[in-house]
């Protein structure tokens, strides 16, 4: 979001400043592609290895991309990586932690006032149109961030169910295996297995900078309190 | 109203999704296309076309285990006829084909869709019984 100060000092709009004053955005953005195209290309190696000692035909990179093995494999990620931050935002609505700059400070567990949130008769001249809204806008424009993340990490889940379901009858039609629909596939261990390991990764990452960064310091990072914050102050961004 | 790049997206989820069903319904009429030359070469005793219809590694295998030409070695096996077929199913590049009398599982090659396995049964739990398999 674009603040006062960074009008006041005139960054916006400026030539040449879009890359630095878009850094993070277009920086993880670059790094998603990159590091999907490195997946593909691993992912195409293993999955033709497979191939190979099944005694079957290798298949070309434009073919695994299109599989349901890439597919899936890419899925069960997106999901709990979508999950992770759908959890996030609604739990620390209500949960805080002491200590810790992820954490909002200790009164102010809740939806908080009017006032704090800027809505309603508290809207600024800059808040977005649905902020000052009295009805339902605001109401949907106050959860938007948290469903549009829920949806996703649904949308993807179904994805990886789907393509989950493909691949692994794909897999035991290889082994002479009768297939399974996709009903039987949502019970079965491999769905929940691809699920499971990745949604206890991303309850483990949260977990541990709640704590560590109570105790730890990144000097100029927003994700950190300053250095020479105490360990009990709580919603203290550096 | 929504941007106008949601209705590109949508129409690109469109296109993949018709071209995707589009894939499998060619694959499916292969697939049985295959099934059905590897069962009236087999019913009328034309094992060298037989053979051709074999992956090369379940070729092998015949070879390897009747201890012949895949030609005599096919004459050997017990593959029952198969008949017509029933329902096949396609996932990537393995189909299941189910006969009225048989089960045969193919896999994709660049020469089309070649026989892995046939004179299948299905057994509880656990991977078909077939009488001639690759690998």
């Amino acid at each position: 979001m674009t603040s006062r100060s960074d009008k006041a000092s005139g960054r916006i709009g400026r030539p040449g400043r879009f890359w630095h004053d878009n850094g993070l955005g277009l920086g993880f953005g670059t790094a998603f592609l990159i590091v999907l195209v490195a997946q593909a290309f691993a992912g195409h190696a293993d999955y033709n290895n497979q191939l190979l000692g099944d005694g079957m035909a290798q298949v070309g990179f434009g073919d695994y991309i299109t599989s349901s093995d890439f597919g899936v494999d890419v899925m069960e990620n997106w999901q709990s990586e979508y999950l992770q931050f759908f959890l996030y935002i609604f739990a620390t609505v209500w949960l805080v932690q002491r200590g810790s700059p992820e954490s909002k400070e200790l009164h102010k567990a809740g939806r908080e006032s009017d006032e704090d949130q800027m809505v309603g008769e508290h809207a600024r001249e800059d808040s977005p149109s649905w902020a000052a809204d009295r009805g339902w806008r605001q109401g949907a424009y106050a959860r938007s961030l948290g469903l549009a993340m829920g949806l996703i990490f649904l949308l993807s889940w179904l994805a990886q169910s789907i393509t989950g379901t493909a691949a692994y009858n794909e897999q035991q039609l290889r082994q002479l295996q009768a297939p399974t629909s996709w009903a039987e596939y949502l019970l079965s261990s491999d769905f929940w297995n691809r699920t499971l390991q990745n949604w206890q990764s991303e309850l483990l990452a949260i977990g541990s900078m709640v704590i560590l960064s109570i105790y730890l310091r990144q000097r100029g990072s927003p994700e950190s309190k300053p250095v020479g914050a105490g360990h009990g102050d709580t919603g203290v961004e550096g | 109203m929504l941007p106008r790049w949601c209705g590109r997206v949508a129409a690109v989820v469109a296109v993949v999704m018709v071209s995707g069903c589009g894939a499998v319904s060619e694959r499916r009429d292969a697939a049985t296309a295959a099934t059905e030359r590897f069962e009236q070469a087999l019913a009328s005793g034309q094992y060298a076309e037989v053979c051709r219809a074999l992956a090369d590694v379940t070729r092998q295998e015949v070879e390897q285990s009747t201890g012949s030409p895949c030609e005599q070695g096919m004459s050997q096996e017990k593959v029952p006829d198969g008949g017509r077929v029933v329902h096949v199913d396609v996932y990537g590049r393995q189909v299941r084909a189910v006969l009225a009398e048989d089960t045969l599982f193919l896999s994709l090659f660049p020469a089309g869709w070649k026989v892995m396995a046939a004179g299948c049964t299905p057994q509880p739990e656990q991977p078909y019984q077939c009488e001639i398999k690759g690998g």
